[in-house]
């Protein structure tokens, strides 16, 4: 489908250690350039944490030796022209976007910004306000489920250099230096650890240009440490996040996996994924079971990768490649007892809310997979679905070009053709192996931000594998089939293996 | 003939965008095909190179806007869910095993104005998407106790976005600049309506007989397909869709006669102020609605004065912005500014008063406003690099005055703007009289006056 868009697909090394990735596309109006350093956060030295994301951002909210940052915005703002830093674990990737009629007048920016950034005091001191404010309140206080998730990171990396934010931890970013930034762009920010990604409607000259230029960045070897590997939980191990005032209880669960896409096996994995619980689609198991049937939340999905923005984002945005992977379930809030509690009369005596029966049904859901995985029917019609869908994930030129770029980190040339390939050969027996091979559910962390009304009940529950009937209101109860309900005694008392439940005040997270 | 189309197209294209982009005669450089149906249903397509790829949407002009009884805020959003729950033809489980065939992006989401229905995908599976959304645009039936459940999903949503003090505030706020209106709420709904809607099963069966009709409706198609194939599926489809009898008519919201105040007494996140400014309703021949959007660029952006001294030098604010939404009914123009400190808040907000009445007596550089004109025509020339993109940004026209040609009107209508014209928007429109202020911080009182 998306062939003809894809025009060129060159992969060529280039005179210095750079790489390149060239996708042509002479019709289109406007030429977006990527350059991607392998470094991310994982190259934040002891005590810096988040010093690669300051560098990035003080380099795209900063100015240049020949401009002000107010200066910069004064000249692209007719333009309509852009740029923007985006830091993940292992990468760090700047994205610039001009319209054609001004390419050649926007590129000696583009070259300022990368090559002799100013790293001017003021806006060191602004930049870092603001990754303060994030590490401190936004990432606690915006969305109840981005938190449950970066606290689930939290616990699987602990101890490893995947574990701590990309921002940091509000004591190592209070550590960050305007000398340190300039260390870490010298070290890490090189023309060694770089990939040029340019899409649209460029003339070879300008590549040329562009290419030896990016020469000129600096010829220090910098090699990222090894990327820490999740942690295998004794059982299932929870973490319950309080917080005041908090509406529902926000979870997301997770275990290593030991293949990403890199690996021929994950096709099979990406089907039974898609089956088990497709990004914000209605068709995944979770969803049907836990919102569809019993209206308990918004949404249930499940992930075999990083998904970035799952609260924004429809399709998988590029842009955050990662060798260390893990088998994540997101279930979104719940309702919690206080709530339910003062909306329905007869629910008054309740305890504990939505969470523990939620969790128990979403694990049973992935034990089922792996117990008796899935029929050639729903194997064909999943199949059938990500082979149409992944090429939506390629629809823009910006995406295009990161997906490519993506690629290249895990050693494929074009992953969106070549696992559509592998999709297509791939059989029922493959899937249900493959889930048998890499899913487990008896060793996972789960995070659950809630309130604190909710937290000490909930823990006690989880604990002690307490039984927890789901508490319908009686306008919904009255209407259930009764296999719904038979199914529900059955969650009621799911045992799960839980060995360990902790409650965190929210303030004391991340440390 | 495809090819000649094909050669067509790149001729256009080549054209286009070779050429300056100021002398174009219309921003969408693809012609829009429309046509209507004998029962009132419009059917637009645009043509778009995105080689076996085309977006199907469907614009309900019907959203919380629509909301006039006592009781049921929140019902348009609440209806879009419910158009998931089937027919008899297509039962739930059977209309999602097709949609999951078909291998689209599909979804739905709703606001003040409208609900749109999507589906981006193969273009070759068009007939098929056809198909079901006809089918249940026409014949949706669920049970009671479907609807009932369903209401969960949506207090599931409400407690998601409720996390967010924004969210909590942006309530607060609508619910303080509106008496009458019903923009008093927002489209989530008021949480003792969402409570009580699996109460109003027959309520929800007359508002699918009021509104899902072609009337209220709009089909746009936009990608690989061409207008000939698109008009023929939709009268086979959607041709026998019966004309409704409905008119929807909302109350006039009264002149506001002086500042209002909301405040959220909330410590966990930056101090936050929001000064909403009541605004013209959306139009493409009042001069007023172009220049309020580019007066919220000039004033407010990242190279104004006002964000250079606030945002940069001071250092005061973590940002700065102005913005208008574009809407049926007047409505809010927002400058929005997140604090360090929340003492500042006094100081900034009597900063952005002055700036506009600044503003008021002298104006501002004619390249000043030539660059903004720019830059929002490159913004959009650059976005639309997709057929979701395109169908998106039309669907914005059609819902609100009918017509996506309106697109095109709107950004020769930018062109003729003057800064006399922003003078006399902010004389009218940026006013005390008018504004609401909301602020977020830890005291419990928002003091900002």
């Amino acid at each position: 489908m998306m062939k003809a868009l894809m025009l060129t697909i060159l992969f060529a090394a280039t005179m210095f250690a750079q790489q390149l990735v060239e996708l042509k596309q002479p019709k289109s109006n406007k030429v977006v350039i990527k350059l991607r350093f392998a470094n991310g956060s994982i190259s934040d030295p002891q005590g810096k944490q988040g010093l690669t994301a300051a560098t990035a951002n003080l380099i795209t909210q900063g100015g240049t030796k020949d401009m002000t940052y107010s200066e910069i915005q004064d000249k692209i703002y007719p333009w309509a022209a852009g740029y923007y830093a985006q830091v993940d674990k292992q990468v760090t990737t700047f994205t610039f976007m001009v319209h054609v009629d001004f390419l050649d007048q926007f590129y000696p920016i583009l070259k300022g910004l990368m090559l002799t950034p100013s790293f001017a005091d003021a806006d060191f001191r602004r930049v870092m306000k603001n990754q303060q404010n994030y590490v401190d309140q936004v990432i606690r206080a915006s969305s109840d489920e981005e938190y449950s998730k970066k606290a689930l990171e939290d616990l699987l990396f602990r101890g490893t250099n995947y574990q701590h934010k990309v921002q940091g931890t509000s004591e190592s970013v209070k550590s960050i230096t305007l000398d340190d930034i300039k260390l870490q762009y010298a070290n890490a920010f090189t023309k060694n650890n770089l990939t040029i990604g340019i899409a649209g409607n460029y003339s070879d000259a300008f590549l040329k240009l562009l290419k030896s230029d990016m020469a000129m960045l600096s010829d220090k070897k910098f090699a990222a440490p090894a990327p820490g590997k999740a942690n295998t939980p004794d059982g299932v191990q929870v973490e319950i996040i309080a917080k005041d005032n908090a509406f529902g209880s926000a979870i997301f669960t997770g275990t290593p996996l030991a293949i990403t896409r890199s690996s021929k096996e994950f096709a099979a994995l990406m089907v039974a994924n898609s089956y088990l619980g497709e990004h914000r689609k209605s068709y995944g198991q979770l969803y049907q079971k836990i919102r569809e049937t019993r209206s308990m939340n918004y949404g249930d999905y499940s992930y075999v990768e990083w998904y970035n923005n799952g609260g924004g984002a429809m399709l998988p945005p590029s842009g955050v490649p990662r060798s260390s992977n893990y088998f994540a379930l997101w279930i979104r809030p719940v309702q919690i007892a206080k709530q339910l509690k003062t909306q329905y009369k007869e629910l008054a005596d309740i305890k504990i809310g939505h969470a523990h029966f939620a969790l128990r049904m979403a694990i049973r859901e992935v034990d089922n997979i792996i117990n008796k995985g899935l029929s050639k029917e729903d194997f064909e019609a999943t199949r059938t679905f990500l082979r149409s869908y992944i090429k939506l994930y390629v629809q823009t030129p910006n995406e295009q070009l990161g997906y490519l770029m993506d690629s290249k980190f895990y050693g494929r040339k074009d992953f969106i053709s070549e696992v559509g390939k592998e999709l297509s050969k791939l059989t029922a027996k493959d899937v249900n192996a493959a889930v048998k091979k890499y899913w487990r559910t008896n060793n996972m962390f789960v995070t659950i931000v809630t309130d604190r009304s909710e937290a000490d009940e909930l823990a006690k529950s989880l604990k002690e594998n307490t039984p927890s009937p789901m508490a319908y209101s009686e306008a919904v109860k009255a209407g259930l089939p009764k296999e719904v309900l038979a199914e529900d005694d059955i969650v009621a008392t799911y045992k799960l293996n839980v060995k360990n439940v902790t409650i965190v005040d929210s303030k004391d997270t991340f440390k | 003939m495809k090819t000649m189309l094909m050669i067509v197209a790149v001729l256009l294209v080549a054209t286009v965008w070779n050429g300056a982009l100021s002398a174009q005669n219309k921003i969408l450089p693809y012609p829009i095909n429309q046509k209507q149906l004998a029962n009132g249903l419009n059917v637009v397509t645009v043509q778009f190179d995105s080689p076996g790829l085309a977006a199907f949407f469907i614009v309900e002009r019907v959203g919380s806007r629509n909301e006039v009884e006592e009781g049921v805020t929140g019902f348009a959003h609440f209806f879009e869910h419910m158009m998931f729950r089937g027919t008899d033809k297509y039962p739930r489980d059977k209309y999602n095993d097709v949609l999951k065939s078909i291998g689209a992006g599909a979804n739905a989401n709703t606001s003040l104005d409208r609900t749109i229905y999507h589906m981006t995908g193969d273009a070759t599976k068009l007939e098929t998407m056809f198909e079901i959304e006809a089918d249940r645009f026409m014949n949706l039936n669920y049970t009671e106790h479907d609807f009932k459940t369903e209401a969960g999903a949506v207090k599931g949503e409400y407690t998601k976005n409720n996390a967010s003090p924004y969210a909590q505030l942006e309530e607060n706020l609508v619910n303080t600049a509106f008496d009458k209106h019903t923009y008093k709420h927002t489209t989530m709904g008021f949480l003792k309506d969402i409570i009580d809607m699996p109460n109003q099963y027959k309520y929800s069966l007359e508002f699918f007989n009021r509104y899902y009709r072609p009337e209220y409706a709009t089909i746009v198609v936009v990608g690989d397909a061409k207008p000939e194939q698109v008009n023929a599926l939709a009268e086979k489809y959607f041709g026998m869709w019966k004309h409704g009898t409905y008119v929807s008519t909302v109350a006039p919201e009264p002149k506001q006669d002086s500042a209002r105040y909301t405040h959220l007494q909330n410590g966990s996140i930056p101090p936050y102020l929001s000064l909403n400014f009541k605004t013209p309703a959306y139009s493409d021949v009042d001069i007023n609605v172009p220049a309020i959007d580019v007066l919220n660029a000039v004033l407010f952006s990242e190279t104004s004065p006002l964000y250079k001294k606030l945002v940069l030098e001071e250092q005061k604010v973590r940002s700065l912005s102005g913005d208008m939404m574009f809407t049926r009914d007047p409505y809010l123009s927002s400058v929005e500014a997140s604090f360090i400190k929340k003492e500042d808040m006094q100081y900034v907000k009597d900063e952005i008063m002055k700036a506009i009445e600044e503003f008021k007596k002298n104006g501002t550089t004619e390249k000043n406003l030539a660059d903004t004109k720019s830059r929002m025509k490159y913004s959009y020339a650059m976005s639309i690099d997709n057929p979701s993109g395109i169908a998106n940004s039309l669907s914005t026209f059609i819902t609100l005055i009918g017509d996506p040609e309106s697109l095109n009107r709107m950004y020769a209508m930018y062109d003729k703007v003057t800064v006399d014209d922003l003078k006399a928007a902010a004389a009218k429109y940026f006013v005390p009289s008018g504004l609401t202020v909301a602020t977020i911080s830890a005291d419990a009182q928002g003091g900002v006056k």
